[in-house]
């Protein structure tokens, strides 16, 4: 199930309502809905693959279980060893088998050996990759000590499962959310207006920027050969904001939904593309997959004590590993790379943490040294995003010589598939402006509509509303699918 | 709570009633398929692709036959032959329908698909179309094609622009009224579509038995609520060459296809003598000549 559908239209209600009214007097009983309700959720794609969630679920439950039985560190050591070995196995089966298969047969070719190896019909599971690291997360934190074994079944297996987030995150931490399932939850006022307000500007990033640009990007993308380097730049600009509005307009919507149902998730983008350099960039985006992998990767390496090299090291790992859980394509690590490259010179210079507040805080514009930040940081981000897309390293490299010896200063145009005719798509890109226009006023805000008009009559607020939501009418895009549900 | 659930369910009503109000402005010209999924159940049908969909008009064939029909017929992408097409036209069709008429076009594209996989229904193209995501093919307004097919400004238009160039006539079919230019400019756009057809159709496709069979389904359905006829509209003479490439035998191939139907036209000999506004579709003037045509014939077999 999406959330720019009609099932879910009419799931969310309902599940709201059984919650409130229904559940509400009983912890169990909330949680049990909430199970259930997901288990619909997923079971809407395809509920052949509600066993693996079934299996995660009660292999870290048990494993969090036997962790708190035992104290002997060899034990403990086996015990966290099988959940890492089931857990990225799934993943590594699931995700990059035939991505394997496919590098070994390239490999030998290379030296002149031909070897068939054939590739399997795997389907990837949706959402594999966050819950996975979900359930990682609580057994590492278990193994740790920083958070005590549950036995409450019923807790676990919804905070595994808690379908605002199951598909596609916030990657949330046990330490974080699973206590909240502890809790009894009452129905809040301001929070569930708070999350209706936040699910309207997911919905807003999704279906009208994200699905109207998607459509001009793949044109673009998918005849790159044909047009010229002025529309190539578009084109990447297009998928910039696609995938932008794709993604955290999924997580507004999680948060949105979660807030419903009394529940606080981690913010997952603090308006990325107003960064002033990249390791700012890389603090605002996906920022539940980004602490994740620092917390359990980057700092278990040894983090950046260990002088120059290590932190090099560490840096191009962890930038290498977060471009492959992407997906199992060599662009991804070619983007991951692409980043590393990006942060190095900031880290280099110990720079990397010099914009840590919130951009022209307090003021209408930026500083001119502030306005070029952010501009050269976009245009990085933006060629990076080429190796995202495209759909092999050939692909982004044609592209980008494209861009460069093919007319970059003509006007561009998009070839109308329908009638044949060269178009440019103003309302698009003026709805683009608008787009950034709301997000730079509510930058100071955990997303951008959160306090606009909060202070005028509620006319005003509730008329912003509305018009919201008539632009979602009016001009929503041909719904696409969510690109992270493939990671 | 009551608060909540009140404010929220008066803003959900106000924004569905403005929204139902611009539903209820949309018109054939705002989008070519919207109309055909909020017009009731029929007890006779046009089908096929846009060739169909142009070509045949259902009051000039009603007036050679006296048989009401509604033409159903949508694009070679929409509507080819096949799962999709199938079950959306018997939800379509009147079940209280008896000796009804059914007109139902083919040509070689529409019993084709990807070559690469031509008989695996979940790789055709129709699937994520609104033929597939529209659930209920007579309710106005169709929510359903609203929410899933809701392609950029397309509920905007009603009040942006009034273009009246390509519309859907209540009777279902798609007028198109294009000023054509010149003898030139047309024999330009359709060495255009030529073009189009040998590089990127032609390489592409080849026959699928799948949709053949559901191309006999659909005629052995439609009988049980009256008579069907074959019919294939003239096209161009030089798209006509490269459907012989792609399908030399299809008269062959459509054997059984016409012996279950209670009769066949093939129109294709009328090639050269009609107007086409592109190669692959007949112009207003020859779409009322192909129309008479088809209704003489059935009424002359009837």
């Amino acid at each position: 199930m999406i959330f720019n559908s009609l099932d879910f239209a009419i799931f969310l209600p309902i599940v709201f309502l059984l919650y409130w009214f229904v559940t509400n007097k009983n912890l169990w009983m909330q949680n049990f809905l909430i199970v259930i309700s997901s288990y619909i959720f997923y079971g809407w794609w395809d509920w052949r693959f509600l066993s693996l969630m079934l299996f995660s679920t009660v292999l870290d439950y048990a494993c969090g279980v036997a962790l708190g039985r035992n104290e002997d560190k060899r034990t403990r050591n086996l015990i966290l060893g099988i959940s890492l070995f089931c857990n990225l196995g799934l993943l590594m089966f699931f995700k990059y088998f035939n991505f394997f298969l496919d590098s070994f047969e390239g490999a030998f070719s290379l030296f002149g050996q031909e070897i068939e190896l054939g590739t399997l019909n795997i389907i990837l599971p949706v959402g594999i990759s966050f819950y996975t690291f979900q359930t990682l997360s609580y057994t590492i934190d278990v193994y740790r000590r920083d958070l005590k074994p549950t036995s409450d079944f019923m807790a676990f297996t919804a905070y595994v499962t808690f379908f605002p987030q199951l598909v596609a995150g916030p990657i949330e931490r046990a330490t974080h959310l699973l206590p909240q399932f502890y809790k009894h939850r009452v129905f809040d006022y301001n929070k569930s207006v708070d999350g209706l307000r936040q699910i309207l500007w997911g919905l807003f990033k999704k279906v009208v920027i994200a699905d109207n640009c998607a459509e001009f990007a793949n044109i673009i993308f998918n005849n790159s050969g044909d047009y010229s380097g002025s529309t190539l730049v578009l084109g990447a600009i297009f998928f910039t904001f696609q995938i932008y509005g794709d993604f955290s307009g999924y997580s507004d919507i999680a948060i949105g939904t979660s807030r419903l149902f009394g529940f606080d998730l981690m913010q997952n983008f603090a308006f990325p593309y107003f960064s002033r350099d990249i390791a700012e960039f890389w603090r605002r985006w996906h920022i539940s997959l980004s602490t994740w992998f620092r917390d359990y990767l980057y700092i278990p390496l040894g983090g950046s004590k260990g002088g120059t090299w290590m932190k090099v090291r560490n840096t191009f790992i962890i930038f290498l590993v977060s471009g492959f859980w992407h997906g199992a394509n060599w662009t991804f690590i070619a983007w991951g790379a692409l980043n590393a490259i990006y942060f190095l010179p900031l880290l280099l210079a110990n720079k990397n943490r010099q914009n840590l507040g919130i951009v022209a805080q307090g003021r209408i514009l930026p500083s001119f040294r502030e306005f070029f930040g952010i501009l050269t940081t976009f245009m990085l981000t933006v060629l990076a995003w080429i190796f995202f897309r495209a759909d092999s390293i050939g692909h982004a490299f044609n592209y980008i010589g494209a861009i460069f010896t093919n007319q970059l200063f003509s006007a561009p145009y998009i070839v109308e598939a329908e009638s044949g005719l060269h178009i440019l798509p103003k309302m698009v890109i003026l709805l683009i402006i608008l787009f950034v226009f709301i997000e730079w006023t509510g930058r100071e805000g955990r997303y951008a509509i959160e306090k606009t008009f909060i202070n005028q009559p509620k006319f005003f607020r509730w008329g912003f509303y509305y018009f919201i939501s008539m632009i979602i009418f009016l001009y929503g895009g041909k719904s696409q699918d969510f690109i992270y549900f493939q990671f | 709570m009551k608060r909540f659930l009140f404010q929220t369910l008066i803003f959900i009503l106000v924004v569905l009633a403005s929204f139902a109000f611009i539903a209820s402005r949309i018109d054939g010209c705002a989008d070519p398929h919207y109309l055909k999924f909020t017009s009731p159940k029929q007890k006779g049908l046009i089908l096929g692709t846009s060739r169909a969909a142009q070509g045949l008009i259902p009051s000039i064939i009603k007036e050679k036959t006296g048989h009401h029909l509604y033409n159903y017929a949508f694009t070679v992408v929409h509507s080819p032959f096949g799962p999709v097409y199938y079950n959306s036209t018997v939800k379509k069709v009147d079940p209280t329908t008896k000796n009804g008429l059914f007109i139902v076009t083919i040509d070689p594209w529409s019993i084709s698909a990807d070559r690469k996989n031509p008989e695996d229904a979940n790789n055709f193209r129709e699937k994520n179309l609104c033929l597939a995501n529209t659930p209920e093919v007579a309710m106005n307004p169709n929510f359903y094609y609203l929410f899933n097919n809701n392609s950029f400004g397309k509920y905007a238009k009603p009040f942006l622009v009034k273009d009246n160039s390509v519309c859907l006539d209540p009777d279902g079919r798609l007028e198109v009224s294009l000023d054509l230019g010149d003898s030139a400019a047309i024999a330009s756009r359709v060495k255009q579509k030529e073009v189009h057809y040998r590089a990127n159709m032609l390489p592409t496709n080849s026959f699928s038995n799948l949709r053949y069979e559901y191309l006999l389904k659909t005629i052995v359905h439609l009988k049980k609520y009256g008579k069907v006829y074959l019919v294939r509209i003239p096209i161009h003479p030089l798209i006509m060459q490269i459907e012989q490439e792609l399908m030399p035998d299809f008269n062959l191939r459509i054997r059984k296809a016409v012996e279950t139907a209670d009769g066949y036209l093939d129109l294709t000999s009328l090639n050269e003598v009609l107007s086409y506004t592109d190669g692959n579709h007949l112009d207003n003037i020859s779409s009322k000549k192909v129309s008479e045509k088809v209704g003489e014939w059935i009424s002359s077999i009837q």
